[in-house]
């Protein structure tokens, strides 16, 4: 007979209720996808050394997550976006960014692309870097991270249908980019 | 996904981590993990909750404080 697997809801209500190791099967299911989602946006050095600091902040938290979610990963990506804000503050404060850099992991972006794939996606890029913050958060939480906008909506802290709105905007705006890319692949 | 998004999930692709970065990561996790099953444990660490009272009847009762007890 084949073990039902729990959803990250009742582990992470289990270990909220005398099993707190139940925690380390969440964090293995997802520590991947967690760190990518730190690399993405702040480099994979700062993914090194914040990811710690996401699994202790949601296991002090987790007593607030709804286990009625089958999928914690919106939940972890918006304790790891409040991570990295923290870090690019302390960083900020250190004077070890400047202020634009600090909040824009897009130059990082394009620095890790082949040169042929950099020129090609600079374009892009520029377009991407060229939207509204809360639209990008949208868009590259769907993008990236593969969340439904529904998703995307509660990493942020969001209405649904703000989330969907926003989406729906940024992807308007890319729309004749990301055409002249296809082109240029034909 | 839809296919508009491929071309910007290219864009974000980073290397998977090395093994030890998860690793060090989840000695983070584990810390506060025993932290947390340490402070919960019955005082002398020997007993499962739920079967403490039946092997603890006969020599201290559960009415009677422990020396060891924080409370008593």
């Amino acid at each position: 007979m084949r073990r039902r697997v729990e959803t990250d809801g009742a582990l992470i209500e289990r270990s909220a209720r005398g099993r707190p190791d139940a925690f380390v099967e969440v964090v293995q299911r997802h520590e991947v996808a967690v760190y990518g989602f730190l690399a993405r946006r702040a480099g994979r050095q700062a993914a090194d050394d914040l990811l710690g600091e996401v699994w202790a902040r949601a296991f002090a938290g987790r007593a607030g997550f709804d286990p009625v979610h089958p999928d914690a990963r919106p939940w972890l990506y918006g304790i790891a976006r409040n991570v990295l804000r923290a870090h690019w503050r302390a960083a900020r404060a250190a004077d070890q960014l400047p202020g634009r850099l600090a909040e824009d992991p897009w130059d990082d972006v394009i620095d890790r692309l082949d040169s042929a794939a950099a020129a090609r996606a600079r374009e892009l890029v520029g377009a991407v870097r060229a939207l509204p913050a809360e639209e990008r958060e949208v868009l590259l939480l769907v993008a990236w991270e593969q969340l439904t906008p529904a998703q995307a909506a509660a990493a942020l802290g969001i209405p649904q249908g703000t989330a969907r709105s926003r989406l729906h905007r940024a992807r308007a705006a890319l729309r004749p980019v990301l055409a002249q890319t296809a082109g240029e692949d034909s | 996904m839809n296919e508009d998004m491929t071309e910007l999930a290219r864009l974000g692709w980073v290397d998977p981590p090395l093994p030890g970065v998860l690793d060090a990561a989840r000695e983070v996790l584990w810390s506060a993990v025993a932290a947390e099953m340490l402070a919960t444990a019955p005082p002398d660490g020997t007993r499962a909750p739920g079967k403490a009272a039946a092997g603890q009847t006969a020599e201290t009762p559960i009415s009677q404080p422990r020396r060891d007890d924080p409370g008593a």
